[in-house]
């Protein structure tokens, strides 16, 4: 068939040839060029975008970040919130990184692939995908009320537990899966139980990741807000500094959202005072997760090295 | 030596014991996970639905629910009302438009990072996505409060009419949300995009393709469902993100002209905005109506993931 038509068809002249090909390339080469201004723009554009947000909240907040009352005790001071931001984080850690290593220990050295591990993983990732105002209001019903936590720290905690647990089981999973199996085997061919092994041999070696999770996780806590409004509340009895788990606080973020929220012009601040507040508020968090960010990666980083070179 | 072997047998017992409650507790620990989010589903969902059964003025029907859009449980304006339309058609058109315009900024910048990029860009990127990622949604709400609605309300003055409280509404909303998921559809379709084995690309080059045929025709492609996983799961953290279009959004009601552009500049609603703003203050039957609007967020959420691992299931390469 097509043999046919090209000899049917007269042959066409060489330079008419030519020209179509280089008008070919041409085109192109300039879709090209066009495609890729394209792409470079829109990266420029992102890159941009996000770099002048950090810039602007660490320069808008700076004001606030050299006034000493923003360290203090005042309406317009965070020293109730920077210590129960820690207290929060340090509580729902107690849980989270113990049982969200637990379960995926028992994912990656326990389970057979089957069934019942596709289910952990799909519960896993419908509850990432949970809204995390959803959870919250989860935690209040089952931790407030069904177990009797009213609005307090532990509530909080529990309610951050659910909502990270999915995060935290990922990346346990994915430092305990970095373990070379010659590892593990050398264990068990000592005549190790595997319980012993994976103590003595598996989480020493996957201890960077571990770490880098651990920070990860740490981040979440640390930004996390709508979970919390309705779990551990917007307001401080008089004193926080405790370490009791059963009364009502706020954190950084969720006194942000409270001043800039529900909350405006009721503290007795100005409007100004009200965002400079804010502003050092935001900085404070950006700063906060910056260093956890670079932080995780230094860190493990440093740590592989000391465990490989030891 | 008697003694000693007692001794080892008591141990080796000890530790074969301890290595059984390990496996134990590690299982408990995972069946938690299950437990979780089963109880998330039972406990709302066991909420959701009192309202349509409740008897008399305190209930409402399914009808009145997601066709009337005039919420008011608490009944400020005379009776209760409980038609959440409004509130339904906010979370969607704002997702929908942040997912639109997000997405061609997501997939460009991931092709330009995986293929293009040179290696001090790369490196640089690589932490700035995983800042933002990880970025908490208050700080970004706050950021829109304080520069997105004074702006927007300058800029459409003439369009709302010098409204007071003009530019806030759903067009902050929605650019707000884009700086929110961008970062988690931006590092889905890398992975996607990564996950494309080298050889694809070579086949393409080798036929004299340029740069961007090579992407457009052959990577694009064939990273296609692992791209649509992106969409979908940036679509389930826009639907239930508050705190960032909390602060932004600033309305009561549905605004009565919603078929004109001014209804994106000003005061609107949502479904998550009015959760964390009336949540605290009601009780008794208004309360059972936020539960309802919990449950549709979950129910939609749930359909989003799994959507998403039908699509993760449909990609060849991972």
């Amino acid at each position: 068939m097509t043999t046919q038509q090209q000899v049917v068809q007269a042959p066409i002249p060489r330079e008419v040839r030519l020209r179509e090909q280089a008008n070919l390339v041409r085109r192109l080469h300039t879709g090209n060029a066009i495609a890729m201004g394209v792409l470079v723009v829109i990266t420029t554009l992102v890159v941009l975008i996000f770099v002048s947000i950090i810039i602007w909240l660490i320069v808008q907040g700076a004001s606030t970040l050299i006034n000493p009352a923003f360290y203090g005790m005042g309406e317009d001071g965070i020293a109730k919130e920077l210590y129960n931001t820690f207290y929060i984080l340090i509580l729902s850690e107690l849980f989270l990184f113990p049982i969200s290593l637990a379960a995926a220990i028992y994912l990656i050295e326990y389970a057979r692939p089957g069934p019942f591990v596709t289910a952990i993983h799909f519960a896993a990732e419908t509850l990432a995908g949970v809204p995390s105002i959803v959870l919250g209001l989860f935690g209040f019903l089952i931790f407030g009320v069904v177990l009797h936590l009213g609005t307090s720290r532990l509530s909080g905690a529990l309610t951050l537990l659910c909502l990270n647990f999915p995060l935290g089981l990922r990346l346990f999973e994915d430092a305990l899966a970095t373990v070379p199996r010659e590892m593990r085997e050398g264990g068990l061919a000592l005549g190790a139980t595997k319980w012993h092994t994976i103590r003595t041999v598996v989480l020493p070696s996957a201890l960077p990741g571990l770490i880098t999770g651990f920070i990860l996780t740490a981040g979440k806590i640390i930004g996390e807000a709508a979970a919390l409004i309705f779990t551990m509340g917007l307001f401080n009895p008089a004193n926080v500094f405790t370490g009791d788990p059963g009364i009502a606080s706020d954190t950084l973020t969720t006194r942000l959202y409270y001043i800039k929220g529900p909350g405006g012009g009721t503290l007795g601040l100005t409007p100004a005072q009200e965002t400079a507040v804010a502003a050092g508020l935001a900085a404070v968090l950006i700063l906060l997760l910056l260093v956890i960010n670079l932080g995780a990666r230094g860190l493990g980083r440093l740590i592989q090295r000391r465990i490989t070179a030891a | 030596m008697a003694q000693g072997q007692i001794s080892g047998t008591s141990n080796r017992q000890l530790s074969r014991l301890s290595d059984q409650v390990a496996r134990v507790v590690f299982l408990a620990c995972a069946i938690l996970l299950i437990l979780v989010i089963v109880s998330v589903i039972i406990f709302i969902g066991s909420n959701a639905f009192r309202i349509f059964f409740a008897d008399g003025a305190q209930g409402t029907s399914f009808k009145e629910f997601f066709t009337v859009s005039n919420w008011d449980p608490t009944g400020n304006n005379g009776n209760p009302a409980y038609g959440a339309a409004g509130l339904i058609l906010g979370s969607v058109v704002i997702t929908l438009l942040s997912v639109i315009i997000t997405a061609p900024l997501a997939f460009g910048l991931a092709l330009y990072f995986t293929e293009a990029a040179p290696r001090w860009l790369a490196t640089l990127l690589q932490p700035l996505i995983e800042i933002f990622t990880g970025m908490p949604s208050v700080v970004i709400g706050f950021l829109g409060l304080v520069i997105l609605v004074p702006f927007l309300q300058k800029v459409t003055a003439s369009l709302t009419g010098g409204l007071q409280l003009g530019g806030y509404g759903w067009g902050a909303a929605t650019l707000v949300l884009i700086i929110m998921i961008l970062p988690t559809v931006i590092s889905v379709s890398i992975d996607a995009l990564r996950a494309v084995p080298g050889s694809v690309r070579e086949a393409s080059l080798a036929l004299g393709s340029t740069r961007w045929q090579t992407m457009s025709k052959a990577i694009l492609p064939a990273a296609g469902p692992g791209l649509a996983t992106a969409i979908v799961l940036g679509m389930a953290r826009a639907i239930g993100e508050t705190l960032a279009v909390a602060l932004v959004l600033g309305g009561d009601q549905l605004p009565k002209d919603i078929f004109t552009p001014r209804v994106f500049f000003q005061p609107n609603v949502n479904i998550t905005y009015k959760i964390v703003q009336d949540f605290g203050e009601v009780s008794g039957a208004a309360r059972d109506a936020y539960w309802t609007l919990a449950f549709i967020l979950l129910v939609i959420s749930f359909l989003f993931i799994c959507v998403s691992r039908y699509l993760a299931s449909r990609s060849v390469y991972r």
